[in-house]
């Protein structure tokens, strides 16, 4: 079954087709969402498991190492809480318990910072624990049901981190296919506590002191169990494509089989990776090129990718990594690489750099990837580079900037010698091509643009279109404006979650938007693209005007769709009547194809929002809208602003419409 | 946890106490629901929503009980009936010591003599029958550990701890009040002290391979060890006593 989820529904999914049976939790951002799922189906008795709300992600550990000892358990969380819950989780690994934690990968302060990037799964890295890395929302689901079958396989047990970048994975909504709980029955098989807790015939002790020479002892077979899950990895994941049609390694090769470049990254940010390898793959004095996607990164498949990288003949690997070496030779992710390649392949090992970039949630573009390709052909052709990280979009190498000027000067001393043996090479920087159908819909907190795009996703994957939408989070307020970003994939080929930046439809909820100086609306729609927006007092003319807007191929429509909402009786919930505006200006996606989607989706008043969508699709126009009725005044605002300090007698009228709008 | 278990938990309903006057919670296995109580007028309404609603409090109030999720829409969970009972994990010697129904022995036999002493078949039972039997090469480098460092405890043998001692512990039966008394036996940490006889004569036995020399029986004693706990042979030592009494 198809369905529309985001990332953490989508793990929510992989704990209850699990038959998960206790999920103790504590929420932190980008996590959460997950949890509360999971919560509301126990609670509503669709899934049967017990949920604990602790008080710490301390304790969630605490209690997920407990629960483990008998029961199948699981838990998510994100940055600072995994982190608050090292101290704990070894005893998960050293207990030899199979449970998996989802990670919402965030980064970690200070500065604190919401967004994603792999720093608390690096922090926790000699923990112990299995970690896999998942590229999308649908990779989630199926790891967390892979991670059970891996860790509690009899030569392994030991508990998993299945990984998830947050906010471009874990707020991602996009299409997933959802197995059946009979399927994942058939594949998954019932918990078995090898060492109950509370068993009266065998009663046991967990965490007994140990000596140095059974402690040692033990941590061997601790380290063993946790090899083991290298080729239970590949054998699970084999035995899940041969049921579900979706195969897992323990890594991913994408691009050419005897590729001299290649970039290695982990999890979300292969979207951008695969991309950007798409549009350079056999051009012109372009090297042959691959990515490769490493999904298990601890135990890591050091041998497997020493050889794969050997066959292939590969002279140059540049390392992703979104995360920091605290002051180690390289990142985790490039550490590991140059040492498995050092180990397996001595002198024949191919060079490898770090790069270093996706800090705290900054974006990882398609075009950084051509870059990183130039930077590698460069270092394939045996010129100098550095043997520290490079940085993503920190002005500091020439090679990572379009403008060199941008350096420091004073870097020049430092670095002169390299930069100048590195070129840029044109052939690799040639324009990304927006080829898809890209929506982006300004709205203010609280009107729902995000409400909107999500409902359009999920009609255009009942449609069988493939279409994500990736909202922006942040720590804007209610009233701030947010925007959301929806792709539809025209140009068929490899699934692409990767955004062109440069949109055909853009939807403006609300009409000071347009005058906003931070946000400039219209600055990256395409040639021939639409700007669509709610309003009953600007025409169209006069936004072009406003915008300065000098292509004329762009059209402009406008939408009454607050005065619709309001004579709806919706109050100021415009997301459906610019859904239904949406498909006015779509050319992808009719409304009658997406009705039955919308009939069955849509939240109560359902008549209402469906007429909604209707007057919106039927009232969008070029033209000046007539002012068939007055605009709707709101008297409290009105009131408000006819207010000055020395005037007491409008004190009252105020006063007197806030009571009017409470309703009392 | 077996199906029987399983079946005995599902019928296995109780109510939690509260002091709630209008609602009461029923446990159900590991579920708690809730219903409003017998003689509320919310009892009659067909709907535990209306009558939270009529009730004039907050909807959704009442959802969660003391971190437990309270089930409103009766809607049944997806319950499995095919749960194994926890497997057995056997070694070849152990297998042929074992007379078990519906076991393919040759074939089984055969892959734990190919894998050798690492070998070990794992037994699933359903409702007291062999559902399942699978061969595996046991993980543990260091078999004399447990996975996870887990201790048996019924399979624990007593350790000798004599040599941790620096003095030697005796009660004479002679001075000893024997089941009178039995403080010595009550306060010993090790369980080292042990009743021995009936009535008058009884008395009280330390265990010399299990007594560490920790002087609480000495010093718990009801007679203060006075002609009863010997250390080093002496019944009374002045400097151990001030030692421990700062007599």
């Amino acid at each position: 079954m198809r369905q529309l989820l985001s990332g953490n529904a989508a793990a929510a999914w992989g704990f209850r087709l699990s038959r998960v049976q206790c999920y103790p939790y504590y929420p932190i951002t980008p996590s959460t969402a997950c949890s509360e799922q999971v919560s509301h189906w126990v609670g509503n008795g669709e899934m049967d498991a017990v949920v604990i709300n602790v008080e710490s992600e301390h304790t969630a550990a605490s209690a997920v190492i407990s629960a483990a000892k008998d029961v199948r358990a699981g838990t998510a969380t994100s940055s600072k809480g995994l982190l608050y819950m090292v101290e704990v989780l070894e005893n998960g690994g050293g207990a030899s318990l199979p449970f998996t934690i989802f990670v919402g990968n965030r980064a970690t302060g200070a500065p604190i910072n919401i967004w994603g990037d792999n720093s608390d799964a690096y922090a926790v890295r000699d923990s112990g624990l299995i970690q896999i890395f998942a590229t999308n929302a649908q990779e989630a689901l199926d790891n967390i049901i892979q991670a059970y079958k891996i860790s509690e396989d009899l030569s392994v047990r030991q508990p998993v981190l299945a990984n998830l970048k947050g906010f471009t994975g874990t707020h991602t909504y996009e299409g997933v296919e959802t197995p059946t709980p009979e399927e994942v029955d058939a594949f998954l098989p019932p918990y078995i506590p090898l060492e109950p807790l509370f068993s009266q015939d065998h009663p046991v002790t967990y965490g007994a002191m140990l000596s140095g020479f059974y402690y040692r002892r033990h941590k061997r077979n601790q380290t063993a169990a946790l090899t083991n899950a290298l080729a239970v990895t590949e054998k699970v994941g084999q035995e899940f494509g041969e049921r579900f049609g979706r195969t897992y390694g323990t890594f991913e090769w994408v691009g050419d089989s005897n590729a001299e470049v290649v970039i290695a990254l982990l999890g979300e940010s292969a979207g951008a990776a695969e991309a950007a390898l798409d549009h350079l793959r056999g051009r012109d004095g372009i090297s042959s090129l691959a990515v490769l996607k490493v999904r298990l990164f601890n135990p890591f498949p050091a041998k497997a990718i020493a050889t794969a990288l050997y066959k292939a003949g590969t002279k140059a690997v540049v390392v992703l990594d979104e995360g920091l070496p605290h002051g180690d030779v390289f990142p985790p992710l490039a550490g590991r690489i140059a040492s498995s390649l050092q180990l397996h392949l001595g002198s024949h090992m191919p060079r490898v750099a770090s790069v270093i970039g996706g800090l705290g949630g900054s974006e990882i573009r398609p075009d950084h990837f051509q870059t990183l390709f130039n930077l590698g052909a460069n270092i394939a052709a045996g010129r100098p580079y550095r043997r520290e990280p490079y940085w993503l979009d920190i002005e500091e190498d020439p090679i990572l900037l379009t403008d060199e000027k941008k350096v420091d000067p004073k870097l020049w001393k430092q670095y002169g010698e390299i930069w100048k043996a590195q070129s840029i090479q044109h052939q690799y920087h040639v324009p990304f091509p927006s080829t898809n159908y890209e929506v982006r819909l300004y709205g203010r907190a609280g009107q729902g643009a995000i409400t909107s795009a999500v409902f359009f996703t999920g009609a255009g994957i009942e449609h069988g279109l493939q279409v994500l939408t990736k909202p922006t989070f942040g720590s804007e307020r209610r009233g701030a404006v947010v925007h959301a970003d929806t792709l539809l994939q025209t140009s068929g080929g490899r699934k692409t979650r990767s955004f062109g930046g440069k949109q055909d439809l853009v939807g403006i909820y609300d009409d000071t938007i347009l005058t906003s100086p931070a946000h400039a609306p219209a600055r990256d729609v395409k040639p021939g693209g639409v700007l669509l927006v709610n309003t009953n007092r600007y025409s169209p003319e006069r936004i072009r005007e406003m915008l300065n807007l000098s292509d004329s191929s762009i059209s402009i429509y406008v939408v009454p769709g607050s005065q619709i909402a309001h004579e709806l009786r919706l109050g100021g919930f415009i997301n459906m009547v610019m859904l239904g505006a949406m498909h006015r200006v779509c050319p992808h996606l009719d409304l009658d194809a997406a009705l039955p989607y919308y009939q069955k989706n849509v939240p109560q008043p359902k008549e209402a929002n469906l007429e909604a969508i209707r007057r919106g699709y039927q009232e969008t126009t070029d033209h000046l809208i007539e002012q068939a009725v007055p605009v709707v005044v709101d008297e409290r605002a009105e009131a408000y602003f006819r207010w000055r300090p020395e005037d007491e007698t409008l004190e009252d009228e105020i006063l007197r419409s806030l009571e009017v709008a409470r309703g009392s | 946890m077996s199906d029987a278990e399983n079946g005995k938990q599902a019928a296995d309903t109780r109510l939690l106490p509260s002091c709630n006057q209008h609602e009461e919670f029923v446990v159900t296995g590991r579920m708690v629901t809730v219903r409003p109580k017998n003689g509320h007028p919310s009892a009659v309404s067909t709907s535990s929503e209306e009558s939270v609603s009529s009730a004039g409090k907050l909807p959704g109030r009442n959802k969660k009980l003391m971190g437990f999720p309270v089930t409103r829409t009766g809607r049944a969970p997806e319950k499995r009936t095919d749960l194994l009972a926890a497997p057995e994990v056997l070694t070849l010697e152990e297998l042929a010591k074992r007379a078990i129904d519906g076991l393919d022995y040759n074939g089984v036999m055969d892959q734990l003599a190919d894998l050798g002493p690492e070998g070990r078949v794992l037994l699933f039972f359903r409702e007291g029958k062999l559902a399942r039997a699978e061969v595996f090469e046991d993980p543990r480098i260091c078999k004399d550990l447990q996975r996870g460092a887990v201790i048996h405890n019924l399979e624990q043998i007593p350790v000798d701890v004599s040599g941790w001692r620096v003095h030697e512990f005796y009660i004479d039966s002679k001075g000893c009040l024997g089941e009178v008394c039995t403080r010595c036996l009550r306060v010993c940490p090790e369980d080292a002290i042990h009743l021995k006889g009936d009535g008058a004569s009884s008395y009280c036995e330390i265990d010399p391979t299990a007594c560490k020399g920790c002087f609480i029986c000495w010093v718990e004693c009801s007679r203060k060890a006075a002609d009863c706990i010997q250390v080093d042979g002496k019944t009374f030592d002045s400097e151990l006593r001030s030692h421990h009494f700062g007599e």
